[in-house]
C-alpha cells in the first residue's frame, strides 16, 4: 500500500466552543489532486488552516507521507514541502514582489529557474519585478500569492479559491499551469473552490463537504460530476 | 447585578464601617475611578490608546486650586472653578481632538500626541512660579467645609453616575459607533459616519468628565501638585484599566479602587517592591490575561455572560425613486490618477444614469478598482471632476459622498469583525437612523432589497454571529447588505459574489438587477464572470491600461476581438460553442 500525501484521521476542528469540522477522514495519495467544494460556511477554509496548524485540532490526528503533524506549528508544516494559498491576501505589502517571491524559497540562487517556470503563466510580473507587492491591484495580489505557493515547488499544495477575482484568461493559464505543475513535479493538491469546472478540470477527484462533514466524493472526470455537485451547493 | 448593588450600599454604609484613613484613600480612588472608566471608554471600546486623560484631571484640580487661592472661596468662585474645569478642559480636548483625528492621521500619532499633552501641561504648572506654586503646588485654600462621610457620599454618587451612564451608554446603539469605530474607520466612513468628528466629541464629553473628576479630587484634598496632571499618572490610568479589564468598565472601575487602596497600603511598606509588583503583574495581564483581572474574578459569579438578544428583522419601505429630473447619476470628466509618473487612470470620461447597471470589465490591473476609489473619495483622484447626483465632490471625504447617495462595496469583505451581524447591519443605517445613545432598539429595519440579501444567503437566521466568524462568502454578502442597508442612489460593487456559490450568485443577480430596473438605482459592477454580468448588465464598459477602450452591450463586447484578446481566455469561447 502506497503511503498517502496526507491523511486526516477522524479530525475535528473549530473556533473556540463551535465545531466547524466534524470527524472528518480523508487519504490523499502522492500525486493525486482532490477538489474540495461545498457552500459557504461548511468548513472548507478551516480544514485548511486546521491542516497547516493555524488552528489546533480538537481530535483526530494529521499524517503526511506517514509524518504526524498533528500538533506542528505552521512554519514546521511548510517546512516540510507543504504550502498554501491563503483566501485572504497574506502578503507583505511593503516588499517587493521579488521579494514575496524569493521568501518561499530556500537560496536566491533558486529564484531564476524558479521564476522562469512560472512567467508565462503570470506575465504582469515579468518588469515589474521591483515593484512593491502593495500596489498591485487585487486580482495581481491574488496570482503572486499562487506564483509564490507554485514557486516552492511544494510536495502538497492547499490552494483557497485563487480563482476568485481573476480575469478569464489568467484562470485559464493558471489551469494549465497546475496541470503542467503535477505532471512534471507528481505534486498533490487540495483545491477549495467555487469555480466549479476549473477544480473539475484540475483535479482527478472531489469531495464535497457539508456542515464539515464528507456528503459526497467522486471522480471528477465522471459525467455526473457537475451535476451531482450543482444539487449539493444548491440546497 | 447584585454586584452593582453592593457596591452602592458599601458607598452608602462606608462611613460606618471604614476609618478615616481608609474613607481619605477611597475618596481619592473614587476621583480617580472615573478618570479611568473615561479612559475604558475611550481606549477599550473605541481603541484610542491615550496618556492624556490626566491633562484634563489635573486642568479640572489646578482650576479649583487656583481659583480658591486667588479669589478666596464663595459660591461665586465655586461656580467660576466649576465652569473652568469643564471649559478649559473641553477646550483643550476639542484642540488635541482636531490635531490627533484629522483625516489620514494614524492612530500611533493620536497616541504620541496624548503622551506629549500631559507632558506640556506639568511643564505650564512647574513654570508658572508664585501663580501655580511650581513643583510645590498649591495647598492650604479655603474650600468645602464637608466632613469626611459626606466627601465620601459625594465621590461615591459621582462613580455610580458616571459608572451607570458609561455603562448605558457603551451598550446603546450609539456605543457600537464607538466599537466600529475601533474595528474599522474606513467601512464607518464609507457609511457615512464622520469619524474624527465622533472622536473628537468623545473625547471633549470624557475631557469635561475627567476635568470634573479633578475637580472634586483638588477641592477635597486641598492640595493641588503638578504630578495630578502629569504623564505619570496617565500611565498608571493605562495600567488600571488593562489590569481591571479594559472594555468592561467595571474592570476599570473596581480595579483602579483596589490598586489605590493597595497602593496607599504597600507603599509605604515595602516601596521599591511595590512597584516593581505592580509592574510585573501589568506584563503578566498583558500576556496571559489580555482581559484583565476583573473579569476572571467575576466569572464565577456568571457575569461574564454576553448579551445575546437579537434584534427582529422588519422591512423599512425603501424610498421613492425620485423622478429622474434629467440629471445623470454619475457623471466623471477627465478623470486622471497617476502615481508619480505613472498613469493609472487617463482621461476617464464616464456617465451613468439612474436604473442603468454598468458592467465594468478589464484585465486585472486594469484600473477598476482606483477607478472606484476615484469616485468615492474626492482626495483620490490627480484630476478631473466627479459628479454624483448632480453634487461636484471636489475633494470631500468619503462620508460626505455618501451622503450624496453613494454605496461602495469593496473587493475584501469590509466589515466590522467584533460586531453580530445585526450591529453590523444597524451601524449601516446610523445615517438614515440616528441611534439612540441610552437605549436598543429591538427592531432592525432595512430596505426590501438588503432583506433580499440576508435571505438568499441564509445571513438572516445567524444576525447573532459575530462577522469574523462568518466564512469569507457569508461575510461578502453582509457587506453587501450592510452597503444596501443605506439606501444609496448609486452603488459600487467590487466583485460582490466573489466567493459565492453559482446558486448564490444566481440570488444575488436577481437582486442587483432588482435594485436597477424596479428600484431605480444607479449600479456599477466589477465582475469577472462573464455569465452572471450577461444576465444582468445593461451596459459593458472595458477599461484598459487605465482607460476606457470600449463601451456598449455584453454581445457587442464580448464578442469583440480586443476583449478576446485581453481579457476573456477560452473560458466564454468554449460556453459559445456549447
Amino acid at each position: 500500500m502506497t503511503q498517502a500525501a496526507l491523511q486526516l484521521e477522524s479530525v475535528s476542528s473549530g473556533y473556540k466552543a463551535s465545531i466547524v469540522v466534524r470527524d472528518l477522514s480523508m487519504k490523499i495519495l502522492p500525486g493525486e489532486a482532490v477538489a474540495l467544494l461545498g457552500k459557504n460556511g461548511m468548513g472548507k477554509t478551516t480544514l485548511l488552516k486546521t491542516i497547516m496548524g493555524y488552528l489546533p485540532k480538537k481530535a483526530g490526528s494529521v499524517h503526511v507521507r506517514g509524518k504526524d503533524i498533528t500538533k506542528l506549528a505552521p512554519h514546521r508544516v511548510a517546512a516540510m514541502g507543504i504550502s498554501y494559498a491563503a483566501q485572504e491576501q497574506a502578503l507583505f505589502t511593503e516588499l517587493s514582489i521579488r521579494d514575496n517571491l524569493r521568501l518561499g524559497l530556500e537560496t536566491d540562487a533558486l529564484f531564476g529557474e524558479r521564476f522562469a517556470a512560472i512567467e508565462p503563466v503570470f506575465p504582469v510580473f515579468k518588469d515589474r519585478l521591483k515593484q512593491y507587492a502593495g500596489t498591485l491591484s487585487g486580482g495581481e495580489q491574488k496570482m503572486l500569492l499562487v506564483a509564490r505557493a507554485l514557486m516552492m515547488r511544494p510536495s502538497l499544495v492547499l490552494l483557497d479559491e485563487i480563482t476568485e477575482g481573476l480575469q478569464p484568461s489568467v484562470i485559464d493559464r493558471i489551469g494549465v499551469a497546475l496541470l503542467r505543475e503535477r505532471e512534471l513535479n507528481c505534486t498533490t493538491m487540495l483545491i477549495i473552490e467555487q469555480n466549479v469546472p476549473f477544480a473539475l478540470k484540475v483535479a482527478d477527484r472531489y469531495v464535497v463537504l457539508k456542515q464539515g462533514e464528507i456528503v459526497d466524493e467522486g471522480s471528477a472526470k465522471s459525467a455526473g460530476a457537475t451535476s451531482a455537485i450543482f444539487d449539493h451547493l444548491r440546497v | 447585578m447584585t454586584l452593582g448593588l453592593l457596591g452602592v450600599a458599601l458607598i452608602i454604609i462606608g462611613p460606618w464601617i471604614f476609618d478615616s484613613y481608609v474613607l481619605n484613600i477611597l475618596i481619592k480612588a473614587f476621583f480617580f475611578s472615573v478618570t479611568a472608566v473615561t479612559v475604558d471608554v475611550l481606549w477599550g471600546y473605541t481603541g484610542y490608546l491615550t496618556f492624556g486623560q490626566s491633562a484634563f484631571f489635573g486642568i479640572g484640580a489646578y482650576a479649583a486650586g487656583l481659583v480658591f487661592t486667588h479669589n478666596g472661596f464663595s459660591p461665586g468662585t465655586v461656580a467660576l472653578a466649576l465652569a473652568l474645569a469643564v471649559a478649559a478642559s473641553v477646550a483643550v480636548a476639542a484642540l488635541v481632538g482636531w490635531l490627533s483625528f484629522y483625516r489620514g492621521a494614524s492612530p500611533f500619532f493620536a497616541t504620541v500626541i496624548s503622551l506629549v499633552l500631559p507632558i506640556v501641561m506639568t511643564q505650564l504648572l512647574l513654570s508658572g512660579g508664585e501663580w501655580t506654586g511650581s513643583s510645590s503646588g498649591l495647598t492650604g485654600y479655603d474650600t468645602f467645609d464637608f466632613s469626611l462621610s459626606t466627601w465620601y457620599w459625594i465621590a461615591g454618587a459621582a462613580l455610580i453616575a458616571v459608572g451607570l451612564f458609561a455603562w448605558t451608554v457603551v451598550r446603546s446603539d450609539a456605543g457600537r459607533v464607538l466599537a466600529s469605530i475601533r474595528d474599522n474607520e474606513s467601512r464607518c466612513s464609507y457609511l457615512g459616519i464622520n469619524v474624527p468628528m465622533v472622536k473628537i466629541l468623545l473625547l471633549a464629553a470624557t475631557a469635561a468628565i475627567a476635568g470634573l473628576a479633578g475637580f472634586g479630587y483638588g477641592s477635597f484634598s486641598g492640595v493641588v501638585a503638578p504630578e495630578l496632571s502629569g504623564f505619570v499618572l496617565g500611565t498608571e490610568l493605562i495600567i488600571w484599566v488593562a489590569l481591571g479589564g479594559r472594555g468592561t468598565l467595571w474592570g476599570p472601575l473596581i480595579g483602579s479602587i483596589l490598586i489605590n487602596v493597595a497602593t496607599a497600603y504597600l507603599s509605604s511598606r515595602m516601596p521599591f517592591a511595590w512597584q516593581l509588583i505592580l509592574g510585573i503583574t501589568f506584563v503578566l495581564v498583558i500576556v496571559v490575561l489580555p482581559r484583565g483581572l476583573v473579569p476572571l474574578l467575576l466569572k464565577p459569579f456568571g457575569l461574564d455572560a454576553q448579551r445575546d438578544d437579537i434584534p427582529t428583522l422588519v422591512e423599512r419601505p425603501a424610498a421613492a425613486a425620485t423622478a429622474t429630473t434629467g440629471t445623470p447619476a454619475l457623471v466623471m470628466n477627465g478623470v486622471t490618477k497617476s502615481y508619480g509618473s505613472f498613469k493609472v487612470l487617463q482621461n476617464i470620461v464616464l456617465q451613468a444614469d439612474a436604473g442603468e447597471l454598468v458592467g465594468l470589465i478589464g484585465p486585472n490591473g486594469a484600473g477598476k478598482t482606483t477607478l472606484m476609489r476615484c469616485m468615492s473619495d474626492g482626495a483620490d483622484r490627480s484630476a478631473g471632476s466627479v459628479l454624483l447626483c448632480g453634487h461636484d465632490i471636489g475633494r470631500l471625504p468619503a462620508e460626505a459622498c455618501v451622503r450624496f447617495g453613494l454605496g461602495r462595496k469593496f473587493q475584501n469583505a469590509n466589515i466590522f469583525e467584533s460586531l453580530t451581524v445585526a450591529e453590523c447591519l444597524r451601524m449601516a443605517s446610523t445615517m438614515l437612523e440616528r441611534p439612540s445613545l441610552l437605549r436598543r432598539a429591538r427592531t432592525l429595519a432595512l430596505p426590501p432589497y438588503a432583506l433580499d440579501v440576508l435571505r438568499a444567503t441564509q445571513l438572516d437566521g445567524k444576525l447573532g454571529s459575530v462577522a469574523l466568524d462568518l466564512s469569507h462568502g457569508e461575510q461578502q454578502a453582509l457587506e453587501l447588505a450592510m452597503v444596501l442597508a443605506l439606501e444609496p442612489r448609486i452603488v459600487l460593487l467590487d466583485e460582490p459574489t466573489a466567493g459565492l456559490t453559482k446558486t448564490e450568485r444566481t440570488q444575488i443577480g436577481q437582486v442587483l438587477s432588482s435594485l436597477a430596473h424596479r428600484y431605480k438605482l444607479c449600479c456599477l459592477l466589477v465582475e469577472h464572470d462573464l455569465d452572471f454580468v450577461e444576465d444582468i448588465a445593461t451596459r459593458i464598459v472595458v477599461l484598459h491600461q487605465g482607460t476606457i477602450v470600449m463601451q456598449g452591450t455584453f454581445q457587442e463586447v464580448v464578442h469583440s476581438d480586443l476583449v478576446k484578446t485581453i481579457y476573456a481566455g477560452s473560458a466564454h469561447a468554449a460556453r459559445e460553442v456549447a
